[in-house]
C-alpha cells in the first residue's frame, strides 16, 4: 500500500497520511469511511485523488487539511514530518492558515464580504496584529492574475461559478501555502470553465506549488502528475500519469 | 432600552427618596428631642448646653400642636376653617436648624435677572424686602404684631403654575389677610382646657416642597404659642398657705415656660445617629443637674424621645423605600428578560452564521478569534445600548417634570391634528401600495396608518391625567436627579449581560468543527 515513487524517494515527504481511519457515527450506526488510508506526497507533486462518489475523497482531503480529525488511534497526518494532530488549537489554526490552502467543492465564500475581502481573509484572520498590507498586496496580485481585478468590490453572489472558484483559489493561495488542497475544483463547472481553472492550477504547479486534488473525473485527474484511487476506505492504487 | 427603563424608574424612586430624606432633614433638622404634652421646661438652658456640643450647628425650641385656622375667605356662607399643624417657633434659631428662611415663598426677586425671568403677573414682582423680613421674624412690621406664616397649600389662595410659581386665586393674596387660630391647651394632667383663639396677620407663606407639610403646617412665634397653650411662664402659688381676701394664694415663685420639641442640626459631615447619641447624653446630664437643683420650681421629665430625623419620619420614608425596592426587583426581572433576549438573538445569529464560522475556521481563524467576533458584537451592543439607555434615562429624568406636565395636560390641537394629517398621508400610502400590489408594503403601510390613527385618536381624546398627584406623593414636583449609582450598575450590568449573552453562543460557535460547520446550509 505504500506509494513507492519513482519521484524523489530521497526528498522527504511534504504531507503524509499514515493509516488514517475515519468513522462517522450517525446515531447508532457507525459508517467507516476511511479504514486505513496511506498517502505520501512529496514537494512539487500534483496528486489527483480519484474515487467514486461517497468513497471518502472529501473526507480524506479534510483530514489532510486539518479541518477534521481522524478517529482515535486512527493514524495521523504529518506535515513536514510533524504530526499536525498532536495538538489542536493554535497549531492547527496556523496549519490551516499558513501551511495549506483549501479549495472547497462549493467555494464557501463569505457572502457579506466583497471578492477582495474574501480573497484576503486568511491574511486577516491569521495575524490580526501584523499589518494587513501584505495580505492586501498578495490578494490583489492573485485576483489580478486570475482576471478578476475589475470585480474586487462585488459580492460573491454576483459572480459566476467559475469566477467564484477563482476567488476561492485566490483565497487559498493568499498566504502562500506550500500545499493546495482542492476538492473537486471543477466539479460544478462546465468543461470549458473547468479547463480554465485547471490551467490556472497547472500554472501554479509549474511555479512549484504542491497540489492535491480530489476528483471523480479521470479526465481531470489526467492533468495531475500522479493519480491515486480511493476504494473501500483505502488508497488502493497509484499510477504516475506522466 | 432596558437599561433606560431601569435607570429611569429607579432614579425617580431614589430621587424621590433622597428628596424626601433631604427635605425631611431640611424640615426637622437632624435630631428631634420631644417630650410629652407637659413639655420641657428650661429649654433655654438646655439649648445653651446643646449649642456647646461640638457637633451641633444649631438648635431650636418649638411647640408642636394641632389647631384650627379660620380663613378670611368663605366656604358656603361661613368662613373656611382648616385643620392645621401648629408650630410655635423661634424663627431666628429655626432658620439655623431647618431651611425655614429659604422656604419663605413670598420674597422679591434676588436680582434683576431673576425679576426679568418672572412672569408679568407674578405677584413677587411687586414685593418689597419687608415681607421677607416679616416672615423671618414672624412679626408684622407695619403694626409690630406677631404674625403667622402658612404652608403654601394651607389656603386655597395659591394656585400653582406650570413653572412652579404661584398666583393668588380669586384675589386671595394671603399676606394681606388676617386669620384666626384656635388651639386647645392641655394641662400637664392631660385635661383639656378652654380653647383659645387669636387673630394673626399672615406675614408670609412657606414652601418646603413636601406636600404634607405645605398643606398642613403653620408657624407662629414661640411666645404666642406658649401663651395660647398655657405653656408660658406662670406664677407659682403656695396652695398650703392661707388665701388672701380675694381668695388668692401667695405667689412663691414662677414655673418656667415650656416647649414640646427641640430640633437639633448637626454640623456638616456629622451623622444624625452620632448626634443623637450626643444629644441623649447631654439631656441625661442636663436633667440630672436641674433635678438636683432644689431651687427649681419644675423638674425635667426623666424620659424624652430623642430621634433622628429618619426615625421621626419613618412612616413617610419606609413605604417609599419599599416601593423603590419593589420597583427595582420588578425592573431587574425585565432586565433579565432583556438579557435572555440578547442571548437568544445571538444564539440565532450564531446558528445562522454557522457555515460562515466554518469558513473562517477553515482558513485558520482560531477559536478565540471566532469568539472575539461575537464578543465584540456583544460588547458593542452592550456599550452602545447602555450608553443610549443611560442617555435616554438622563434625558427623561431631567425633563420628567416637563414630560409629566405634557401628559398631565391636554395635547395641543396642532399636535393631534398633525397626527391626523399624518395618518391621512399614511392612508394615501396604503392606497398607493394596494394599487401597486406589493404585499409587504401594504402590510407596513397598514400598520403605520393604524398606529398613527390610534396615536392621533388618543391625543385628541386625551385630557390629561396627573400621574404625580402632589397629594399622593409628598412633593410638589417630580424628582429629576439621575441616580448615578443605579445608572452605572445598570449600565455596566447591561454590558456584562450582553457580553455574557454573546459569549455563550460565541463559545458554541468556536467549538464547532469546521467541517461540521461547513455542512450547514
Ligand atoms: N458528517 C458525516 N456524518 C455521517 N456521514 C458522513 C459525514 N460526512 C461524510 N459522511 C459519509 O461519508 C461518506 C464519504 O463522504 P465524502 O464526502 O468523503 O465522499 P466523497 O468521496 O467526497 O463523495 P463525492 O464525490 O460525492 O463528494 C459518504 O457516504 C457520506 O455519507
Ligand atoms: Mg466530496
Amino acid at each position: 500500500m505504500a506509494d513507492h515513487q519513482n519521484h524523489s524517494d530521497q526528498t522527504p515527504p511534504l504531507i503524509e497520511a499514515r493509516g488514517v481511519r475515519k468513522t462517522y457515527s450517525f446515531g447508532a450506526v457507525p459508517v467507516e469511511v476511511l479504514t486505513g488510508a496511506d498517502l505520501i506526497v512529496h514537494p512539487g507533486e500534483w496528486v489527483a485523488v480519484l474515487g467514486s462518489s461517497g468513497s471518502g475523497k472529501s473526507t480524506l482531503l479534510h483530514l489532510l487539511g486539518g479541518l477534521d480529525r481522524p478517529d482515535k488511534n486512527g493514524g495521523e497526518i504529518l506535515f513536514d514530518g510533524q504530526p499536525i494532530s498532536v495538538s489542536h488549537g493554535k497549531r492547527l489554526d496556523g496549519y490551516r492558515n499558513k501551511d495549506i490552502g483549501f479549495v472547497f467543492q462549493f467555494y464557501h465564500l463569505l457572502p457579506e464580504l466583497s471578492v477582495f475581502e474574501n480573497a484576503m481573509l486568511p491574511g486577516m484572520v491569521g495575524n490580526w496584529m501584523t499589518n494587513r498590507s501584505e495580505a492586501r498586496k498578495s490578494a490583489s496580485k492573485l485576483l489580478d492574475s486570475f482576471g478578476l481585478s475589475h470585480r474586487l468590490a462585488h459580492r460573491p453572489g454576483q459572480l459566476s461559478g467559475g469566477e467564484r472558484q477563482r476567488v476561492a483559489i485566490a483565497r487559498a493561495l493568499v498566504n502562500s501555502p506550500r500545499v493546495l488542497l482542492a476538492d473537486e475544483p471543477t466539479g460544478n463547472l462546465d468543461a470549458k470553465t473547468g479547463e480554465g481553472i485547471l490551467d490556472l492550477l497547472a500554472q501554479r504547479h509549474a511555479n512549484g506549488l504542491t497540489l492535491i486534488m480530489v476528483t471523480h473525473d479521470p479526465a481531470v485527474a489526467a492533468r495531475a502528475t500522479r493519480v491515486v484511487k480511493l476504494a473501500n476506505g483505502c488508497v488502493v492504487q497509484s499510477s504516475p500519469s506522466e | 432600552m432596558c437599561v433606560a427603563m431601569v435607570v429611569t424608574v429607579v432614579s425617580v424612586m431614589t430621587g424621590f427618596l433622597d428628596m424626601l430624606k433631604n427635605s425631611g432633614r431640611q424640615i426637622v433638622g437632624d435630631v428631634i428631642v420631644s417630650s410629652g404634652i407637659a413639655g420641657l421646661p428650661y429649654s433655654d438652658e438646655f439649648l445653651v448646653d446643646l449649642k456647646g456640643l461640638k457637633d451641633v450647628q444649631g438648635a431650636t425650641p418649638l411647640i408642636d400642636t394641632i389647631g384650627l385656622l379660620r380663613m378670611p375667605y368663605p366656604r358656603g356662607n361661613q368662613k373656611e376653617v382648616a385643620h392645621v399643624q401648629v408650630w410655635a417657633v423661634d424663627p431666628i434659631s429655626l432658620a439655623t436648624v431647618t431651611d425655614y428662611a429659604n422656604d419663605l415663598y413670598w420674597k422679591p426677586a434676588e436680582n434683576a435677572a431673576a425679576a426679568l425671568a418672572m412672569a408679568e403677573d407674578d405677584p413677587r414682582k411687586n414685593l418689597s424686602e419687608k415681607i421677607l423680613t416679616d416672615g423671618k421674624t414672624l412679626i408684622q412690621s407695619k403694626t409690630g404684631n406677631p404674625g403667622i406664616a402658612l404652608g403654601i397649600h394651607v389656603s386655597i389662595g395659591n394656585e400653582r403654575q406650570r413653572d412652579g410659581s404661584y398666583r393668588p386665586r380669586y384675589g386671595w393674596f394671603m399676606p394681606e389677610n388676617d386669620v384666626t387660630l384656635t388651639v386647645v391647651p392641655v394641662s400637664s394632667q392631660g385635661k383639656i382646657a378652654e380653647p383659645r383663639e387669636q387673630i394673626f396677620p399672615v406675614v408670609n407663606e412657606v414652601q418646603t416642597g413636601i406636600y404634607e407639610v405645605d398643606h398642613n403646617r403653620i408657624y407662629i412665634p414661640l411666645k404666642e404659642g406658649q401663651r395660647l397653650l398655657r405653656l408660658d411662664e406662670a406664677p407659682l402659688y403656695d396652695l398650703n398657705a392661707e388665701p388672701d381676701a380675694q381668695g388668692r394664694y401667695p405667689v412663691i415663685g414662677k414655673t418656667p415656660a415650656r416647649v414640646t420639641k427641640i430640633l437639633v442640626r448637626a454640623k456638616q459631615g456629622v451623622s444624625a445617629n452620632s448626634l443623637r447619641a450626643q444629644v441623649e447624653t447631654a439631656y441625661a446630664s442636663f436633667s440630672k443637674r436641674i433635678n438636683a437643683d432644689l431651687t427649681r420650681n419644675a423638674v425635667m421629665p426623666d424620659y424624652v424621645n430623642v430621634l433622628t430625623w429618619e426615625q421621626q419620619l419613618r412612616d413617610l420614608i419606609a413605604p417609599v423605600e419599599k416601593e423603590r425596592e419593589m420597583m427595582r426587583v420588578l425592573f431587574s426581572l425585565i432586565y433579565l428578560v432583556c438579557a435572555g433576549l440578547i442571548l437568544s438573538i445571538f444564539w440565532s445569529i450564531v446558528v445562522e452564521k454557522t457555515r460562515d464560522i466554518g469558513i473562517l475556521r477553515s482558513v485558520g481563524a482560531s477559536r478565540l478569534g471566532v469568539m472575539w467576533i461575537f464578543l465584540r458584537y456583544g460588547l458593542v451592543i452592550g456599550v452602545l445600548g447602555s450608553a443610549l439607555g443611560v442617555l435616554l434615562a438622563w434625558l427623561v429624568v431631567r425633563n420628567i417634570n416637563a414630560i409629566h406636565e405634557a401628559i398631565g395636560s391636554d395635547a395641543p390641537p396642532t399636535i393631534w391634528i398633525g397626527s391626523f394629517v399624518l395618518t391621512g398621508f399614511f392612508a394615501i400610502g396604503l392606497l398607493y401600495s394596494i394599487w401597486r400590489g406589493k404585499l409587504l408594503r401594504i402590510l407596513l403601510w397598514l400598520l403605520a396608518t393604524l398606529v398613527m390613527g390610534l396615536i392621533a385618536t388618543f391625543l385628541a381624546l386625551h385630557h390629561g391625567t396627573l400621574i404625580w398627584d402632589p397629594s399622593v406623593y409628598y412633593f410638589t414636583s417630580v424628582p429629576d436627579q439621575v441616580d448615578w449609582i443605579t445608572a452605572w450598575t445598570t449600565a455596566i450590568g447591561g454590558v456584562v449581560f450582553s457580553v455574557i449573552g454573546a459569549a455563550i453562543p460565541a463559545s458554541k460557535a468556536a467549538d464547532i468543527d469546521p467541517v461540521e460547520a461547513l455542512r450547514y446550509g
